[in-house]
């Protein structure tokens, strides 16, 4: 008889999943890449293990409540704790292609994904960069060779 | 969380890094709105972020509930610090903050490298994120400087900062409290005095031979007497805590 009462790790998944960034209303954290692991045990005790894009993240406390409270109201849920790793370290290549449309088209932002050039997200072409500080502390600034607009752009 | 057990003379030593990297952060933070150009504004305001994130993560190691590390540091006795004296003075023009910003980035990993081996796993870890964050803040801080040592006006004014910060830096290095025990422990791989020379040349390569003496002339006050800046600054550090202790953040 199967008597397990607890959430699944598909079922967590797909909470964690509806958490969006604070900077980026409509981006999932996960697609961002900051879900490492979920572990869930027979009696409903979950815990989350997620990786900061920065040390210095000022976001990481609304997230991790953000996280906990969708997983809370899980059936079967019955404890929920929601770690900040300090390993691996966060690199933009978590970033799924999905969220780096979403950037782009969002909110203009291009994501500087290793070894490939930057593409300026209004007209493709490529850009140059200016700084590697932004107005956010993970983005750094570019100039697009084409429209010659600043063109911000998601780093590690 | 795992609960910090760590022996009171590797706390003090991690104290130190920690309470440096915490006011560096905070004194680069206090350029935010007012730097010269809107470039350095938000470059020192993420710089100084990351360092509020790197003594955080410290924090964390020495505390034993890293719920506390507000508290820890906004409601410590000025005696209670071990911070260095280049990150308690206030260094009120733009080519001293800049001049510091250069003098501390050139020396913060040389700091980290020292937990590469470190037989405190979480340290090595740690090391390795923050070295990573570190490499953008000496890019930063040596692409402006480089260029503005092109320019007559500016260099004399950098040069006149560097010798005033010079000797600060001298006593970061100097006299960790704790470090023997640190480094018999295999926390960390040596003294950091002893890269001191490294630094240096660093120092050296850019501005060109400085007058030897200011290498060997420190401000020495092993961490423990508190820089006469530092009462104002922390009164401007716990302004907002003070409002109301108990809030949550």
């Amino acid at each position: 008889m199967n008597v397990e009462i607890s959430a699944s790790v598909q079922d967590i998944h797909a909470v964690v999943e509806t958490v969006n960034d604070p900077e980026y209303p409509g981006i999932s954290i996960v697609d961002l890449g900051l879900l490492e692991n979920i572990k869930v045990n027979k009696i409903g005790e979950v815990v989350i293990q997620l990786i900061p894009t920065f040390s210095g993240c000022p976001a990481l406390q609304i997230i991790a409540q953000d996280v906990r409270e969708v997983t809370e109201k899980l059936s079967g849920v019955k404890k929920v704790d929601v770690v900040w790793l300090n390993s691996p370290v966060w690199n933009v290549n978590r970033v799924t292609a999905k969220a780096e449309k979403e950037l782009s088209e969002k909110f203009t932002i291009a994501v500087q994904i290793q070894d490939r050039k930057v593409k300026c997200p209004r007209c493709q072409s490529e850009t140059t960069i200016k700084s590697h500080f932004g107005p956010s502390r993970c983005r750094s600034v570019h100039v697009c060779s084409g429209c010659n607009e600043i063109v911000e752009t998601l780093r590690d | 969380m795992i609960k910090s057990v760590l022996p009171s003379a590797i706390k003090e030593y991690l104290l130190a890094f920690a309470d440096d990297e915490h006011l560096m952060g905070q004194q680069h933070t206090e350029w935010i709105g007012i730097a010269p150009f809107l470039e350095e504004d938000m470059a020192f305001a993420s710089i100084g972020q990351d360092e509020l994130g790197h003594a955080s993560m410290l924090y964390a190691l020495i505390l034993e509930d890293s719920s506390e590390i507000d508290a820890f540091i906004f409601n410590r006795k000025p005696e209670e610090w071990r911070s260095c004296q280049l990150v308690e003075s206030n260094h009120r023009n733009w080519e001293e903050a800049l001049i510091r910003h250069w003098c501390y980035d050139m020396a913060e990993d040389l700091r980290w490298e020292l937990f590469r081996e470190s037989s405190l796993a979480e340290l090595v870890l740690i090391s390795e994120r923050a070295l990573k964050e570190e490499k953008y803040h000496r890019q930063h801080a040596d692409a402006l400087v480089e260029n503005l040592l092109t320019v007559p006006a500016s260099k004399s004014r950098l040069m006149k900062a560097l010798e005033e910060i010079v000797p600060e830096v001298v006593e970061l290095f100097s006299s960790i409290p704790g470090e023997t025990e640190a480094i018999s422990s295999g926390l960390v791989s040596g003294k950091y005095c002893d890269v001191f020379s490294t630094w240096r040349l660093r120092v050296e390569n850019r501005f060109g031979t400085l007058d030897p003496k200011l290498f060997t002339t420190s401000h020495h006050q092993s961490r423990i007497k508190r820089h006469s800046d530092f009462a104002p600054l922390y009164g401007r550090i716990r302004e907002v805590f003070l409002l109301d202790p108990k809030a949550v953040w």
